[in-house]
């Protein structure tokens, strides 16, 4: 399986510009991202720059207000630019949880792959189904099933009581751990995929190399394993932290929508109460600019080979 | 031959033509832009069986997210179901048809406390379907003490135990309320007012949730809830006496209605939905399965006595409660307001 990153990464240099063939093959792919994203994305942009009216409906007038407001300079009552990082916070916050979401998923999702790449064919696939199983439920139907689990009187409430480890039920669902748990929960299968993919690849003759020339197993990990799997490790980081940034559903069902996160803010200016297109599309916008930054500094310096 | 060829392909080309007519002889339909769970399933069964009108059902889960949808659409939709300061901010906003009443003669079904209301004085543009009020909710077997009022749950003895509807201009009108202000009040005098209370409040709530604050109750999660009185009337059609409904003093209703948006291609119809939902037996089926408070007196009288009893759906003497108003561009206030102290 070649990674998403690796498929960016021109074969030794020998990339070639693609014939008439090519293009044709493409022109289905290129529709669609310039139907579905580079036109919505063209129109959050031109949005971002208006401003709502009584009703709500768009003002064309070209301003940077909103722009302004989500980096923190708003007006105050006289006119006068003030301080305020309201939307820089909830994006601090936003990227806090995410990235420890990120992180939990690589410590997860390393071994699991690892497992998964050096199992024997034969269970191989078997392993690979057992990832891939949660996909057949509807999401919103397997965050359902964490609240009864975690729930106060719940399942595993109920279990921890019943085992007597517990007197009391212990508050677990609506705090920010169950938020984590949740999005490590959803994310965990876009780490393990890619990992493994580079994991199938490692050719074991190297790995043996070098415990042959004397490096031990933690040596032979740090500099020969993960530089080989970086590919995938990268790949499965953007996979894993660009849609945690921006999900919403799992801090509203298992956090109780009680601290704002980027996601939560932008959907409320959209179709919550705040119904602010304008201001929702400047901040969707700043998310991509960030996303763009983040994807950069993951594909640039990339070993040659 | 020749001749042949060219009947055949003239033939062809009139059935080609006549064809899209001849299979779909203008079937009538209704495009109803609805809340989720409000409309029972069986409600438009039923009136697509007898009119032959083929129902489209879209949902939306809040009143602002209706009003994005419908002022992108345009007039794709024939009846949507607004509450009371949405339709005020649509009339205003002359986005909404005039109701022809004498086709709709089941109006009289509806009773005097719900007609003529501020937010249409004159019964033009909106038909009642359920009204409810926002109240509190209490655990009887966690919560103890005597709950009257917005403040004693937020008294401090129940931190963390609180679920609140996730709705701003709610919670601003709670902190209105303890003041002794009107729901409407809502000025930046004002507001400076509810600010320190709410800064108050929040760091005490465990859950916001506006679909199914019921949920978290139901689950033990929480004990006390300040919801939407359905909500509440669900629980203690299911639990009994463990779940209590307060109305608190100064409390509010809320009234969802059908209205006609401007340029409805099925207006027609739609007033024939509107007629046919206030049929005493077919209003009492919504209410049989979301237990509001039925404004069909009518349909009131069918109901059984377990349901008239739940004091969350027909508080005792029918008090006179306020409603929502349109507040316009002091929206964007509140959020501000709401999202910097759940920020803190």
């Amino acid at each position: 399986m070649q990674t998403p990153l690796a498929l960016l990464q021109p074969a030794h240099g020998a990339a070639r510009r693609p014939g008439f063939i090519g293009w044709l093959l493409i022109a289905p792919l290129i529709a669609w991202l310039v139907a579905f994203v580079v036109i919505p994305a063209l129109i959050l942009l031109v949005y971002s720059f208006c401003q709502r009216d009584e009703l709500g409906e768009l003002v064309f007038s070209f301003s940077l207000e909103n722009y302004w407001r989500v980096f923190g300079y708003v007006h105050d009552e006289s006119g006068a630019f003030a301080w305020d990082p309201t939307y820089l916070q909830i994006f601090g916050r936003s990227l806090g949880c995410a990235g420890l979401t990120t992180i939990l998923c690589v410590l997860i999702g390393y071994p699991v792959a690892w497992t998964l790449g050096r199992a024997p064919d034969s269970r191989r696939n078997l392993l690979l189904t057992l990832v891939m199983i949660p996909f057949w439920t509807s999401f919103l139907i397997r965050t359902y099933a964490w609240i009864i689990i975690l729930s106060e009187n719940g399942l595993l409430n109920g279990l921890l009581q019943y085992s007597r480890l517990i007197s009391e039920p212990f508050p677990m669902l609506y705090t920010p751990g169950a938020v984590i748990v949740g999005l490590v929960y959803s994310y965990l299968p876009f780490m393990i995929l890619p990992i493994y993919g580079s994991v199938e690849k490692l050719d074991n003759s190297i790995v043996e190399a070098a415990l042959d020339l004397g490096a031990g197993p933690l040596q032979a990990f740090l500099n020969v394993i993960l530089p080989l799997t970086r590919p995938g490790v990268l790949a499965g980081i953007l996979l894993v932290f660009i849609p945690a940034m921006g999900m919403f559903a799992i801090s509203d069902l298992m956090g109780g929508k009680r601290v704002p996160l980027i996601g939560n803010v932008i959907q409320d200016q959209f179709s919550g109460q705040a119904r602010d297109w304008p201001f929702g599309s400047a901040l969707g916008m700043s998310v991509v600019v960030l996303f763009s930054i983040a994807f950069w500094l993951g594909t640039r310096r990339q070993p040659e080979s | 031959m020749k001749t042949t060829r060219h009947t055949f392909l003239l033939t062809l080309a009139i059935a080609v033509l006549a064809l899209p007519a001849m299979a779909a002889p203008k079937k009538k339909v209704l495009n109803l832009f609805c809340w989720s769970e409000y409309v029972p399933d069986s409600v438009i069964k039923g009136f697509t069986k007898e009119t032959g009108i083929k129902v489209n059902v879209e949902n939306y889960a809040s009143n602002e997210e209706m009003l994005s949808k419908l002022l992108v659409a345009g007039s794709k939709y024939d009846l949507i179901q607004p509450s009371e300061y949405t339709i005020e901010a649509l009339a205003k906003a002359n986005k909404l048809e005039t109701l022809d009443l004498s086709r709709i003669p089941n109006f009289k079904n509806i009773g005097a406390p719900f007609k003529s209301l501020p937010h249409d004085p004159d019964n033009k543009f909106s038909v009642p379907w359920m009204t409810g009020s926002v109240g509190i909710v209490i655990n009887t077997r966690k919560v103890k003490d005597e709950i009257k009022g917005y403040a004693d749950v937020f008294s401090g003895k129940y931190k963390n135990r609180i679920v609140v509807l996730d709705d701003n201009r709610e919670m601003v009108s709670w902190a209105l309320a303890t003041l002794g202000l009107g729901v409407n009040d809502i000025t930046s005098e004002n507001l400076a007012k509810v600010k320190p209370i709410l800064q108050g409040w929040i760091p005490q709530i465990k859950v916001y949730n506006s679909d199914s604050p019921k949920t978290p109750l139901a689950n033990g999660d929480v004990d006390l809830g300040i919801v939407w009185s359905g909500e509440a009337a669900i629980l203690i059609k299911e639990h009994g006496e463990k779940f209590k409904y307060v109305l608190p003093e100064n409390a509010h209703m809320f009234i969802d209605s059908l209205a006609i948006p401007k340029g409805a291609p099925n207006a027609d119809a739609a007033h024939q939905f509107i007629d046919y939902i206030l049929r005493p037996e077919v209003s009492k089926i919504i209410s049989e399965n979301f237990p509001y408070t039925n404004p069909n007196m009518e349909a009131r009288k069918l109901l059984p006595e377990a349901q008239l009893k739940n004091t969350a759906s027909y508080p005792a003497g029918d008090p006179k409660l306020d409603t929502f108003k349109d507040i316009g561009k002091v929206t964007k206030e509140i959020d501000k307001l709401v999202t910097d102290l759940k920020n803190k």
